[in-house]
């Protein structure tokens, strides 16, 4: 529903020839960015294109060096923060981040507490946020503690504090990230109605299938600036794909012919309580078997206790016949299990540490002889890895947070593949990296299963999943709803499944 | 009815609870706890750990530290007589202690608050730069009570309305820090700074002005509570307030105002206090000689930080601030 | 190792030489043999228990309970000799008390979970009250000839004291485990982040109890060390020693923040305790000033990584020759 007075509307927002740098690094060449009253706009670009930074120079988090910003028909106050939000900006990060010992009617106002006589009026606040959630469409106490409600919820708090502040602009930076189909829905909703109320949202997202079910235009950047933008009805898939990398991406999902061996690890009867209950699966050898369903439905939490990050409460897993011991991780490493972990940088690199390290880290054992670990050998494993990953990168000293993000996965990769595992297991190999990397990742993933190794991948991209899978398990809230051989597995038997349907077989 | 039920759950009911059941138990064994006399002392003895409780408390809400108030109380306490027996009267060394109290409140704050640096570290060194000098002025003399000045003294004497003043004082400070706390906006910027320091820079709150000037008043308050400490003990010398700080920070503790920031109000500081001070008192009812005193106050406050733990993730369902659960 | 803890290292050994010398500039009594011996036999208890907090603080924990624990166990080792346990089983009661105080505070920390800021903080007045409650007011003064001609003396013919031996041993085995074991890897990589070490196969829980007993046991070790130099067992020796170590420690380079550090840089922090310490004294200030000397110390140790990191961040010109590649450094957020 593009409104098609496009040429009358005066804009709300115009960002012109933006430029940025940090020490020596130019993160912003020439960037630009239109938006207009009552639009939903999608912000699309590979990771390090430059879409953070001129978000973040909106936000007054940065400031740029070069370029006209121009806000509401005057020139853009570049302050702080609390500038920003003063000026009608609000931005919905990746990650919400409330406050979880304040209530929700404080989070809703934190920093501008309503007060009446100079005092904080606690009653005011309630009602106010109250009156949002209702708005919003949701049920949400104001007294609650922010502590433990769903990232879903988390959002619609972000979004009501962002209603309090009479923002003109709302920026949500990869919203669907870690939400259920339920709540996309919910949300696109949410969007939809602040889009129609006036307000101008930026919606930025590497789901395109979701941009162009939600958005209305688009502007494309690539290495600092901006390469297009377009009415999303003019244009397709293929087409922004192309102005985001810059060259033409045939074979997304380059899919080897699979030589499948014999039983490698098997799970029989997991259970963990409150978690996941009764699953059972075998994998093998030069197989790809993918855990498919909606985020929440266990999968992350089945793989963790396979590999023993977590205990589990019944059953039992057998690799090669026989039986591992729970709750050890680095039992299972001796075993041949390695584990590709969801968040890369909680849990799968140390960040400040350089990537000889990094690389190494789950070699040390091999690497050492009488005590003594060989630093030569450190640095060797790490080097051979790094390249045969080909990851960009300076030298192995630097630190891994100088790296992007389809880098760091592969060092990750990396640091897994040296202790040449019978088993691999992946979860989310691709999250929030670009499409260039994103193909080099599942390119590697079928040559390593050619080669024998056994594959699990836990992905919430039915893309991937169809792409890549040789079967597929799928998972809703801790239980086993159907497994799908690769010839019979469609998308919408899928999500049949992931969402409590059943298919027949 | 809402307002009852989250009355109920806040954090400073169970301290409330323990210090009922603390003083019961002292009672049974040794009923002369529970006379009036009894009570006095309860009250005079906690009168000092409760104000640097207070005072800490807003410190501690920010997921900072101040190790350095048990040095600077001792200092200005000593600093008062000192300045009083050299003929400059009562309120030059008033001003004095909260001169000394308020700057290096202001270099600690400046230290964390604009130079980032751990609290932990800036006030740990800070207690012995503050203990080092302090020994130096003092030099071996002592405050004696013919130096203390007679207001001082005064108010660590007397009663009013059968009160103890000194405790008075203490109360007189923990209602108006409640309500600052609770209804001053700035105040609240405290609490959502311990909670999540990253997004309270992006909400747009004046991170290092509000740690600054949460320093510089927990500084300032210790400072002039040196006259308290003074009246209490009608004397000083360089030991005064040794190892004060540990006793704060565990009665803050023990009063629900977690280290990890965020939570916990005044009030349970000051009732944390009395709560130490009461089950130091019950260990000497009880009969357990005095040699045990400091080994007690250890293990209680290890009790006491693993039930701060034990409640806090009871209540917790899942961590919003970890990686996101599937 | 990064680079930044390397020139870190170097700045704390220019240091050292410094305090030499401005020790013989203040005094003539500074730059002899004798007093150097002094010195050395001075900071041998706060370098055993360093060696250890190195490795503690490394990991991202630390333990303010070692001056307890070492005079905890100076007074079990008293106790047990007064109640006419032989000597020498005596000091082992001692170090095994010692390892007992660490793996006590390690099992809060790792078992249940406590902070070990809040934790080591009582269990400095624990130990302590339980060193009281064993000896009560009466220190144990008379111990055995040969022990404490060990512990305050020298080997014969030269300036170096006994338990210097002692000291180099523990610091030759320190450093090998630290920057050439896996076990020294463990420990950075729990420190720098502890999920993503659990991810990578370390046990970090057991590691972590594993490095708060060795500094129980190296407290005990110090606890020993100082019974025998100072000839006796009392419940207040050594009150605030743990000021000086954490303060050694992060002036040798250990970020308290975890994950970075060196031993080199320890030792150094060590030695430039002791050499300004003694420099001090020999020009006629008082004990006292090793409180603010040790205070300051310890400031700068966390300013001065601050500053340089400030100068290093400072926005520079934009070079021609920076790639594409520099942009995705950046952006990663």
């Amino acid at each position: 529903m593009v409104r098609s007075k496009t040429s009358a509307r005066v804009a709300v927002l115009e960002m012109a020839h933006v430029a940025k740098a940090f020490g020596g690094v130019q993160a912003l060449v020439d960037a630009g960015l239109v938006l207009y009253p009552g639009e939903v706009h999608a912000l699309l670009g590979e990771n390090g294109a430059g879409k953070s930074t001129l978000l973040k120079t909106l936000a007054g988090v940065h400031r740029s060096d070069a370029g006209e910003i121009t806000l509401h028909g005057r020139a853009f106050e570049q302050g702080s923060t609390r500038d920003s939000i003063e000026q009608g900006i609000a931005v919905i990060y990746q990650e919400p981040s409330l406050f979880p010992d304040l209530s929700l009617a404080e989070n809703v106002f934190v920093g501008r507490q309503l007060v009446s006589g100079g005092l904080v009026d606690w009653a005011a606040m309630e009602k106010a946020s109250r009156a949002l959630f209702e708005r919003l469409g949701v049920n949400l106490d104001p007294h609650a503690k922010a502590r433990g409600i769903s990232i879903a919820d988390q959002q619609i708090v972000e979004i009501a504090k962002a209603l309090s502040t009479d923002a003109r602009i709302i920026v949500m930076d990869e919203p669907t990230a870690a939400l259920s189909s339920q709540e996309v829905e919910r949300l696109f909703s949410v969007v939809r109605n602040l889009r129609d109320q006036g307000g101008a949202v930026v919606f930025v997202s590497h789901r395109l299938d979701e941009v162009f079910a939600l958005c209305d235009r688009m502007t494309v950047m690539r290495d600092g600036s901006t390469v297009g933008t377009s009415l999303i009805r003019d244009t397709t898939d293929s087409e922004v794909v192309r102005m985001m990398v810059g060259r033409e991406v045939s074979e997304l999902f380059p899919k080897l012919e699979p030589r499948i061996g014999d039983v490698v690890l098997k799970v029989e009867n997991l259970g963990l309580a409150g978690q996941f209950s009764n699953i059972s699966f075998e994998v093998r050898s030069g197989e790809i078997f993918a855990l498919a369903g909606l985020v929440g439905s266990g999968r992350s939490e089945v793989i963790r206790a396979i590999f023993g990050i977590d205990r589990y409460d019944t059953g039992s897993v057998t690799i090669h016949g026989s039986r591992l011991a729970p709750g050890r991780p680095a039992v299972s490493m001796e075993q041949g299990i390695a584990l590709v972990p969801e968040d890369r940088r909680q849990q799968g690199l140390f960040m400040a540490s350089s990537i000889a390290r990094n690389v190494a880290v789950t070699m040390l054992k091999k690497l050492t002889s009488w005590l003594l670990l060989r630093r030569t050998r450190e640095e060797s494993t790490a080097a051979t890895w790094a390249e045969t990953l080909q990851v960009k990168f300076a030298n192995l000293a630097d630190p891994v947070d100088k790296l992007s993000g389809g880098n760091q996965q592969k060092v990750v990769l990396a640091k897994w593949l040296a202790t040449e595992p019978r088993v691999l297991i992946v979860d989310e190999p691709t999250r929030g990296i670009d499409v260039g990397t994103k193909a080099e990742v599942h390119k590697l993933l079928s040559q390593k299963a050619q080669q024998g190794m056994a594959v699990i991948m836990v992905s919430s991209e039915l893309p991937e999943v169809m792409g890549m899978a040789d079967r597929v398990f799928v998972m809703r809230e801790g239980q086993h709803r159907g497994t799908l051989e690769r010839s019979e597995a469609t998308p919408e038997k899928i999500i049949t499944l992931a969402t409590g349907g059943a298919v027949a077989s | 009815m809402n307002a009852l039920k989250n009355l109920i759950k806040a954090r400073e009911v169970p301290v409330f609870l323990a210090l009922v059941l603390v003083i019961a138990v002292a009672g049974i064994a040794n009923p002369s706890f529970l006379s009036a006399s009894g009570a006095r002392d309860i009250l005079l003895g906690v009168a000092i750990v409760a104000i640097l409780a207070v005072a800490q408390t807003f410190v501690i809400v920010m997921r900072h530290i101040d190790l350095s108030v048990g040095s600077l109380i001792g200092f200005t306490s000593f600093l008062i007589g000192d300045l009083y027996s050299q003929g400059y009267g009562l309120w030059v060394g008033l001003a004095a202690a909260l001169l000394v109290g308020a700057l290096v409140g202001a270099i600690n704050g400046f230290l964390v608050a604009y130079l980032r640096l751990p609290s932990l570290v800036v006030t740990l060194g800070a207690l012995y730069v503050v203990r080092g000098i302090f020994n130096d002025y003092a030099f071996g003399r002592t405050i004696t009570a013919a130096m203390v000045p007679p207001e001082v003294a005064w108010i660590g004497l007397n009663r009013l309305v059968g009160i103890p003043v000194l405790f008075l004082i203490g109360l007189a400070l923990v209602i108006v820090s409640g309500v600052i706390m609770r209804r001053v906006r700035a105040a609240r910027d405290l609490y959502a700074i311990g909670s999540n320091p990253v997004a309270a820079e992006l909400a747009g709150i004046p991170v290092a002005r509000r740690v600054f000037t949460a320093f510089v008043i927990n500084g300032s308050i210790t400072g002039l509570a040196g006259a308290v400490m003074l009246g209490r003990f009608n004397a000083a010398n360089a030991n005064s307030g040794l190892a004060l700080e540990l006793i704060v920070i565990a009665a803050c503790v023990v009063g629900g105002v977690t280290i990890a920031g965020g939570s916990g109000s005044v009030w349970g500081a000051f009732l944390g206090a009395i709560l130490l001070q009461a089950i130091t008192r019950t260990i000497g009812a009880l009969g357990i000689p005095q040699f045990w005193q400091q080994a007690f106050n250890g293990a209680l406050i290890i009790l006491a930080i693993a039930l701060d733990k034990y409640l806090s993730t009871r209540v917790m369902a899942t961590t919003i601030m970890g990686s996101k659960d599937e | 190792m990064s680079k930044f803890s390397f020139s870190w290292d170097k700045g704390v050994g220019i240091f050292l030489i410094l305090a030499v010398l401005l020790g013989s500039l203040l005094s003539d009594n500074f730059a002899n043999v004798s007093n150097l011996s002094f010195v050395l036999r001075d900071v041998t208890e706060f370098a055993i228990i360093a060696l250890a907090m190195t490795f503690l603080i490394i990991s991202g924990e630390i333990d303010l309970s070692v001056a307890s624990t070492l005079n905890l166990s100076s007074a079990s080792l008293g106790f047990l000799y007064r109640a006419g346990v032989p000597f020498e089983l005596a000091i082992i009661g001692g170090l095994l008390v010692g390892l007992a105080c660490g793996l006590f505070n390690g099992y809060l920390v790792t078992k249940l979970g406590l902070p070990s800021l809040a934790v080591t903080i009582a269990t400095l007045a624990l130990y302590r009250g339980l060193s009281y409650a064993l000896l009560g007011n009466k220190p144990v003064n008379e111990l055995p000839e040969f022990w404490i001609s060990l512990g305050y003396g020298r080997i014969p013919g030269t300036f170096i004291p006994w338990s210097t031996i002692l000291l180099v041993l523990l610091v030759a085995l320190a450093w090998f485990i630290l920057h050439n074991t896996r076990y020294g890897r463990w420990t950075f990589a729990i420190g720098v982040n502890a999920e993503a070490a659990k991810f990578s196969g370390i046990p970090v829980q057991r590691t972590k109890l594993a490095l708060f007993a060795m500094t129980g046991l190296m407290s005990g070790v110090a606890g020993v060390v100082y019974t025998l130099r100072f000839a006796s067992a009392s419940p207040d020796g050594a009150a605030g020693y743990e000021l000086s170590v954490i303060a050694a420690v992060l002036f040798g380079g250990v970020s308290i923040a975890g994950g970075v550090g060196t031993l080199w840089g320890v030792i150094a922090a060590v030695l430039s305790l002791g050499v300004i310490r003694s420099a001090l004294q020999l020009a006629g200030f008082t004990a006292n000033s090793l409180l603010i000397v040790s205070g300051g110390l310890l400031l700068i140790s966390v300013i001065a990584p601050k500053i340089t990191e400030g100068l290093r961040n400072r926005p520079r010109a934009v070079s021609k020759n920076n790639t594409k590649k520099t942009i995705r450094e950046v952006e990663n957020e």
